[in-house]
């Protein structure tokens, strides 16, 4: 008798595990043209507990990304862009831009992967995620995806709802090995736009460009 | 044979590493100077070296690495020892930002300068302080002792572009005026500094992407004028005595 409930359960195992790939898909399908968005909730900084607002530019087709910080105060005028294969972080205060492969671009401190919140199909690439079920949030109904993290992505573990009726993500959740809540943040302000490469890329003319 | 081998392996790891090498000639007097700098990025950091020939000559050897933070900051430090006129000399330091604050900061000894790459002379250091206020506010300390001795502090606001008002001594109290602001579409900038009393200097840039263009011009008279064609830098102006310097850079990957 237990055979057949090993089965069933492997099966439905599969089942959820092909439904997390199908959720991206259908993720990656609808968000194939450039948009827009802004990210905002708290995050445990250096400084303890912090608002983070961000607002995300995306060209998925190009695989080009553009965070520009808006809060907390101390992060205001940085913005970090991910192309292919390089990821960018402007620091206004220094004026530096400090370009790095995107295998060595980890970032510690901030409590959660910027790139992530652009980039959901590289997320999903470095947190194995899984279909817990589905959940009512103000914006609708969604799928709740957790994950735990590979090493070295600044979290443990992730929460991702994805929202059911236009795919897309609207929340993140990331916590540390004990559990603690590291950043939480919501995807407001969603719109399709007119984005171009360039304008994603754009740094001022003078800033020192760091390559590591 | 070993040694070839090696030199060989050597030479193929720098060319393959990221790196940057400039070459220029520099010319004050009716003399002439080569000079050579070069960086390359490998694992652990960055080995650098500058390298002047000429009447007077100095070559410096330098490691430096670097902490990155991401969109919280960047931290790089460094130690650089040199050899050439005037015997043994040698240079730490350290400068990045993380959140609020942004920190220059490098202290070094040579017995005899040679200009234009190793300007300085004797104990010389530089510390300079940021930190933001606000968003749109930021402090700073200046002590310098280099090629002048002063220290200055000063306020910066951005209202669009930033404008900075500060006061400095050396010798005498001098007054600091700043101005940096975006003059075209795609982030093109054009930076203004002038500094009367005890020190009188008017520096000035205009960044355009592909050119930058450079003005200072000092009192008692001292002036340069330069510009950066892509790789190429001409530079050309008056300190002691009328000089010229001619680069030419290569970066790659």
């Amino acid at each position: 008798m237990e055979k057949p409930w090993g089965i069933l359960l492997l099966a439905l195992g599969l089942a959820l595990a092909q439904s997390v790939s199908e959720i991206l898909d259908r993720v990656e399908r609808n968000l194939q043209d450039p948009w827009q968005a802004v990210v905002q909730g708290q995050i445990q900084g250096p400084g303890g507990q912090e608002e983070l607002k961000a607002r995300v530019l995306a060209i998925p087709k190009e695989n080009l990304f553009r965070i520009e910080f808006q809060k907390p105060g101390s992060l205001e005028g940085n913005f970090t862009v991910i192309t292919e294969k390089e990821v960018w972080n402007y620091l206004y205060l220094t004026n530096q831009l400090i370009v790095s492969p995107k295998e060595k671009a980890q970032v510690q401190g901030l409590g959660f992967s910027p790139q992530g919140l652009g980039d959901l199909k590289g997320l999903s690439e470095r947190v194995s995620l899984r279909l817990v079920g589905e959940e009512r949030l103000p914006e609708g109904v969604a799928w709740k995806l957790v994950g735990r993290a590979q090493e070295g992505q600044g979290f443990a573990t992730l929460e991702l709802y994805i929202l059911k009726n236009d795919p897309r993500p609207v929340r993140f959740v990331f916590r540390d090995e004990a559990g603690k809540v590291m950043a939480d943040l919501r995807v407001v302000e969603f719109k399709k736009a007119s984005l171009r490469p360039q304008d994603l890329k754009r740094y001022p003319k003078d800033a020192q460009v760091v390559r590591r | 044979m070993k040694r070839i081998w090696w030199a060989g392996w050597v030479v193929l790891g720098l060319a393959l590493a990221q790196g940057r090498l400039e070459a220029g000639v520099y010319g004050v007097s009716g003399s002439l100077a080569s000079t050579l700098e070069g960086g390359f990025t490998l694992e652990p950091g960055e080995v650098y070296g500058k390298l002047q020939v000429g009447q007077e000559s100095r070559g410096a050897l330098g490691l430096s690495s670097s902490l990155a933070l991401g969109p919280l900051g960047y931290l790089a430090y460094g130690l650089q020892a040199e050899v050439g006129v005037g015997g043994l000399g040698g240079m730490a330091f350290a400068e990045g930002g993380a959140g609020p604050l942004a920190l220059a900061a490098r202290l070094g000894y040579r017995s005899k300068r040679v200009f234009p790459l190793f300007p300085e002379e004797g104990v010389f250091g530089r510390l300079s302080l940021r930190y933001r206020l606000v968003p749109k506010e930021v402090v700073g300390l200046l002590l310098e002792r280099g090629e002048v001795l002063r220290a200055e502090v000063s306020y910066a606001l951005r209202e669009e572009a930033t404008y900075t008002l500060g006061a400095g001594f050396s010798g005498l109290p001098y007054l600091v005026l700043g101005w940096k602001g975006e003059v075209g579409e795609g982030m093109e900038v054009l930076d203004l500094a002038l500094r009367l009393g005890g020190l009188n200097r008017l520096e000035a840039g205009l960044y355009l992407g592909e050119a930058s263009l450079f003005l200072t011009l000092s009192y008692p008279f001292a002036g340069s004028l330069g510009v950066w064609l892509g790789d190429l830098g001409l530079e050309g102006g008056y300190r002691e005595a009328p000089y010229a310097w001619v680069r030419y850079a290569w970066r790659w990957p």
